[in-house]
């Protein structure tokens, strides 16, 4: 389903939408865009390359309380599950990057055992996607991990911005939904413009990007290089912080942790957070023994998981190219050059 | 627009990954006294709340007010009344639990993990290798060989701990002899103790067992493991002749959290059992 929405509707779709939904869009606060909710009479502008915090959030919170406990003394702890009954919710300005991540992040939790508390935030949220007429980051390298600047796979709808006007593709029933809501407000896409979509998309394309040269040979290379001691040296200058896998719009490691707010009776919630392969307590055994003890060792794992294992796992890689884990690494580290030391070391 | 809410609310409680079923301590032996002492606790889940397990399978523990931790499930599969987990107090969780008392309450979910391939190995003589609180997950196997006695050719388990107030399972590793060779160890030199002195990949060595028709199956502490593995491949054990049972730091059990995993695999669900023949050619990481 092809529309188009003149750029000075938008505004009109967004309240619509309110009536049953809540409504997201990056919005600049605090010096950085971030997915915040759009309040009644704030104008939607999509200037951002793109928002410094990705849009897993909204399917994969922070912090969410799976369950809450409650003891009385002498008897049977009640157990209260924390299923997320939110409303439904539609998050506009989502690059193809953070959208692809979705496609990610589905194979994690929902392949196998099937996580409840993501479904349901999956299930509820609509993704509306922003196609990236110009590199959003310099660190953008979409193209070498399979994606593309207007890539629609995770996304419910793709906007492309045109002259005065914004190009609507709905891609799933979702997506159709959040359209037909307010029909009236769109106009048929004419031939004119699907080729002038098609222009904007190659152009997207055409501009140039950081680049993994080699991509069909890295997860060989890193299997190859696994005990280089290339990895010390790559990794030297990491602090720890975290900040690459935080901002991973794909990364979904958690912690599970009990938050007491009573004793007598027990009461308090079961809670998960997220968590980090970039600290050494994240895999340390209670014994003291901790199977990736070097920093070194810590970064093979963040790339090895993004670049081999789940290619090996899921025959795609974990990492859709946004360059946030690279643009906001306090100390440069970069997955695109770790990537092309290692396919380069595996070549000779 | 439709509220897509209602699918959330049309999930049980009994499809929620996360939510244990609740357990009664029927009772605790103390196995190992000690600031790292080791006990037993046999739990009965609530209202027959439970599951059916296999050998090598582990549970998630929760000590509501804790947190949880993972324990491989030490009573065999034909026990179905209650489930036995062989404990040491280490860390928050499995201290907590140590301070319980029988009639306690705790949480239980799963069973998580794959199992040891005990059928495929009728006929065959099985030789055992445990260090320390690394007993307890290939116990489970060493009760249904004997139970199945006839199954099996020679039975052979070797056993150490640090000294000889740490060995655990004492009075049923006795009650073992008969059924299989069993052979203990303690680390250092005692007074009254005549078993084996020395770390359990050397008495192994003092005591050479042939490869074969036998499978053996080990379990302890990292470091033991790898020298136990280097000393069955002299004595000619074959990599897909030895297996082990592997941990790693888990908090979800389901494939999810991301910490267990020993290159591509998470050890919670594609593990915690490996044959060498798998485990020698994947990152050594655990």
């Amino acid at each position: 389903m092809e529309m188009i929405l003149k750029k000075d509707r938008l505004g009109e779709w967004a309240a619509k939408l309110r009536g049953s939904a809540e409504v997201f869009a990056p919005v600049f606060a605090d010096d950085s865009w971030n997915f915040c909710k759009v309040e009644p009479g704030a104008e939607l502008t999509f200037d951002h390359g793109n928002t410094v915090r990705p849009a897993k959030g909204f399917v994969f919170p922070q912090r969410e309380v799976l369950y809450r406990f409650r003891q009385e003394s002498g008897e049977a702890p009640q157990l209260t599950p924390t299923l997320p009954a939110d409303g439904p919710a539609v998050v506009f300005g989502v690059r193809p990057c953070d959208g692809r991540a979705m496609v990610r992040n589905d194979k994690v939790f929902t392949c196998g055992f099937a996580d409840p508390y993501y479904q349901a935030r999956r299930d509820r949220v609509v993704f509306v996607g922003l196609a990236c007429n110009a590199p959003p980051s310099p660190n953008c390298f979409c193209l070498s991990v399979g994606g593309s600047p207007h890539a629609g796979d995770g996304l419910d709808v793709l906007m492309t911005e045109l002259d005065g006007r914004y190009h609507v593709k709905a891609l799933t029933a979702k997506g159709k939904e959040i359209a037909g809501i307010a029909e009236a407000l769109f106009d048929k896409a004419g031939a004119a413009d699907s080729s002038e979509v098609e222009k904007v998309h190659a152009a997207a394309r055409s501009h140039p990007q950081r680049s993994i040269a080699a991509m069909e040979k890295v997860a060989e290379g890193l299997k190859r290089n696994f005990d280089s001691p290339q990895w010390d040296t790559l990794a030297q200058a990491c602090i720890g912080c975290g900040a690459c896998t935080y901002l991973c719009p794909s990364c979904h490691c958690f912690d599970i942790n009990d938050e007491v707010s009573s004793h007598s009776p027990l009461a308090g919630e079961r809670v998960r957070t997220w968590d980090n392969c970039q600290f050494p307590e994240f895999t340390m055994h209670t014994s003291g023994h901790n199977p990736r003890n070097t920093t070194g060792a810590r970064l093979r794992q963040r790339i090895c998981h993004k670049l081999l294992y789940f290619v090996e796992n899921h025959n795609i890689q974990q990492c859709t190219g946004c360059g946030r884990c690279i643009s906001h690494c306090p100390v440069g580290i970069d997955i695109v050059r770790v990537a092309n030391v290692m396919e380069e070391a595996a070549g000779q | 627009m439709s509220d897509k809410s209602s699918s959330s609310e049309a999930i049980g409680q009994a499809d929620n990954i996360y939510l244990p079923k609740l357990a009664r301590i029927a009772g605790i032996k103390e196995e190992v006294p000690g600031a790292r002492g080791i006990k037993t606790f046999r739990i009965e889940f609530l209202d027959g709340d439970g599951f059916e397990h296999d050998c090598g399978q582990c549970a998630m523990i929760s000590v509501f007010g804790k947190g949880e931790s993972m324990i491989s499930i030490a009573s065999p599969p034909s026990v179905k009344e209650y489930k036995q987990f062989s404990i040491m107090r280490v860390g928050r969780v499995t201290t907590a639990i140590h301070d319980m008392k029988a009639g306690d309450i705790i949480g239980v979910r799963g069973p998580y993990g794959n199992t040891f391939p005990v059928n495929d190995w009728k006929g065959r003589n099985l030789v055992f290798i445990g260090g320390g609180v690394g007993l307890a997950p290939i116990w489970p196997v060493i009760q249904t060989a004997v139970a199945n006695r006839s199954d099996f050719g020679k039975i052979t388990v070797f056993y150490g701990a640090r000294t000889s107030r740490d060995i655990m399972y004492a009075a049923e590793l006795e009650k073992l002899r008969g059924a299989a060779d069993v052979h203990l160890s303690v680390d250092s030199p005692e007074e009254g103790w005549e078993g084996y002195c020395g770390f359990v990949p050397a008495n192994i060595m003092d005591k050479p067992q042939s490869a074969d028709n036998a499978i053996a199956i080990t379990c302890g502490p990292p470091i033991m493991i790898k020298f136990v593995i280097k000393n069955l491949s002299e004595m000619g054990f074959s990599a897909e002749q030895i297996y082990t049972t592997i941990e790693n730091k888990m908090k979800c059990g389901v494939g999810k959290c991301g910490r267990c995993n020993a290159g591509k695999d998470y050890v919670c669900v594609k593990g915690p059992v490996y044959s060498w023949a798998q485990l020698k050619d994947m990152p050594q990481e655990y």
